[in-house]
């Protein structure tokens, strides 16, 4: 079964994400800030990551970038996921190494759609 | 709302553009309705059905007609045999055609993705037969609200995060101050938008090379399918194809002016008009 790591401070958020991705059969862990996700990235490397922007501790955009750092060709795929959501911000994310961008709110529809993007739905 | 509203309301549906509308799906009319009902100040349908036969009103009709119709639509349906279609189909019609132009009809186009869709697609192809050939997309369908929002290239936020990926988001669509996100102007321009009833015999938009008509017949009345066909077999090319829905089949169709077409899988060309007399 494939692995989806969720990253978000809310925990709401977190809940709902969690409940789709199961549905769509992965295997699902959870994190609070970027730095939380890091070491879970440390411990196993997921096939995919839903990733929020704003987190306190350490942010998205800083997570994503230690992240390919350092997963030494273990490329997760990873899926943004922000209420930042300009073309400038979208670009950032992009750039610096995101699959793909969600704009919150988001629906099962979304998440279906954009993981379909990446090849993992 | 009333079996009887219902009933009037489905029959208006099928009279003016053929769909079908089953009793099983008088929820849909009631939810299709309703930005109508709240504007107007009706309580229920069967206030606006007897509004409508106290004061017969043919463009509030056709309004109504409109707003029943399914618009489901997204970015990249389907989206295999929209990359078959640019990368083998139209080479192949390029060649044959005539000063190197070649014709696509969208049919049913609803709010435009399908034919932005295939406008990205013509932008991003890196095919030598493509180059410099005159490509000319018309999109129509019946609903003016829909063609005004496909016109302007304008879509929310869930419409645009449906089968559109981040890189073809960020290349061709630019986000406006209120919240929607806008098609580039250049592939607004590739795109030629009419209203068109389908089941107008009247209504010919000319001859085309390919003609997408996906998921329209299927929501069709039985009746009226083989009409809709015998006028799109009519608008092809010689050597022309049409392409359905995913899931559609004309296997039911009896003396059908369409058949399978061995050009690509799924699509259909057009039925010889002898073929087509003598089958009559």
């Amino acid at each position: 079964m494939k692995r989806c790591l969720i990253v978000d401070d809310s925990r709401v958020v977190r809940k709902v994400a969690s409940r789709i991705i199961r549905d769509m059969q992965f295997e699902v862990t959870e994190a609070g800030d970027g730095m939380e996700a890091l070491e879970s990235c440390r411990n196993a490397m997921p096939d995919a990551i839903l990733l929020d922007w704003n987190m306190p501790v350490m942010n998205g955009l800083d997570f994503l970038r230690a992240l390919r750092r350092e997963d030494e060709g273990k490329t997760p795929k990873v899926v943004f996921c922000s209420t930042e959501n300009d073309a400038e911000h979208i670009g950032e994310a992009v750039r610096s190494g995101a699959d793909e961008f969600i704009m919150k709110p988001f629906d099962s529809g979304i998440l279906h759609s954009k993981f379909a993007e990446i090849g993992l739905a | 709302m009333q079996e009887a509203t219902f009933h009037e309301l489905a029959d208006l549906a099928l009279k003016q553009t053929g769909q079908a509308i089953p009793v099983s799906k008088a929820y849909l009319v009631e939810a299709r309705l309703a930005h109508i009902l709240r504007r107007e100040g009706f309580a229920t349908p069967d206030d606006l059905v007897a509004c409508l036969n106290a004061r017969p009103n043919p463009v509030f009709e056709a309004e109504i007609v409109a707003a029943l119709q399914t618009r489901t639509t997204w970015f990249f349906r389907d989206r295999e045999r929209l990359n078959q279609l640019v990368s083998d189909v139209l080479p192949e019609r390029v060649r044959h055609s005539k000063a190197g132009r070649v014709r696509i009809w969208c049919a049913g186009v609803s709010t435009g993705q399908e034919a932005y869709s295939l406008a990205m697609l013509l932008k991003e192809a890196d095919i030598p037969a493509l180059k410099g050939a005159r490509i000319d997309i018309t999109a129509t369908d019946i609903c003016r609200k829909a063609l005004d929002q496909a016109r302007g290239g304008l879509y929310g936020h869930f419409e645009i995060q449906t089968g559109l990926s981040v890189h073809r988001l960020l290349a061709n669509f630019e986000r406006l101050e209120t919240g929607h996100w806008q098609v580039s102007e250049e592939l607004r321009e590739r795109i030629g938008f009419r209203q068109h009833n389908l089941v107008d015999p009247q209504a010919r938009l000319g001859q085309f090379d390919i003609i997408l008509c996906r998921n329209v017949l299927s929501n069709m009345d039985a009746s009226r399918r083989g009409a809709v066909c015998e006028g799109l077999a009519d608008q092809l090319q010689p050597g022309g194809i049409v392409l359905l829905g995913e899931k559609e089949t004309l296997s039911a169709e009896r003396n059908c002016a369409l058949e399978p077409s061995r050009l690509m899988g799924g699509a259909f060309s057009a039925v010889d008009k002898t073929r087509r007399t003598q089958a009559a």
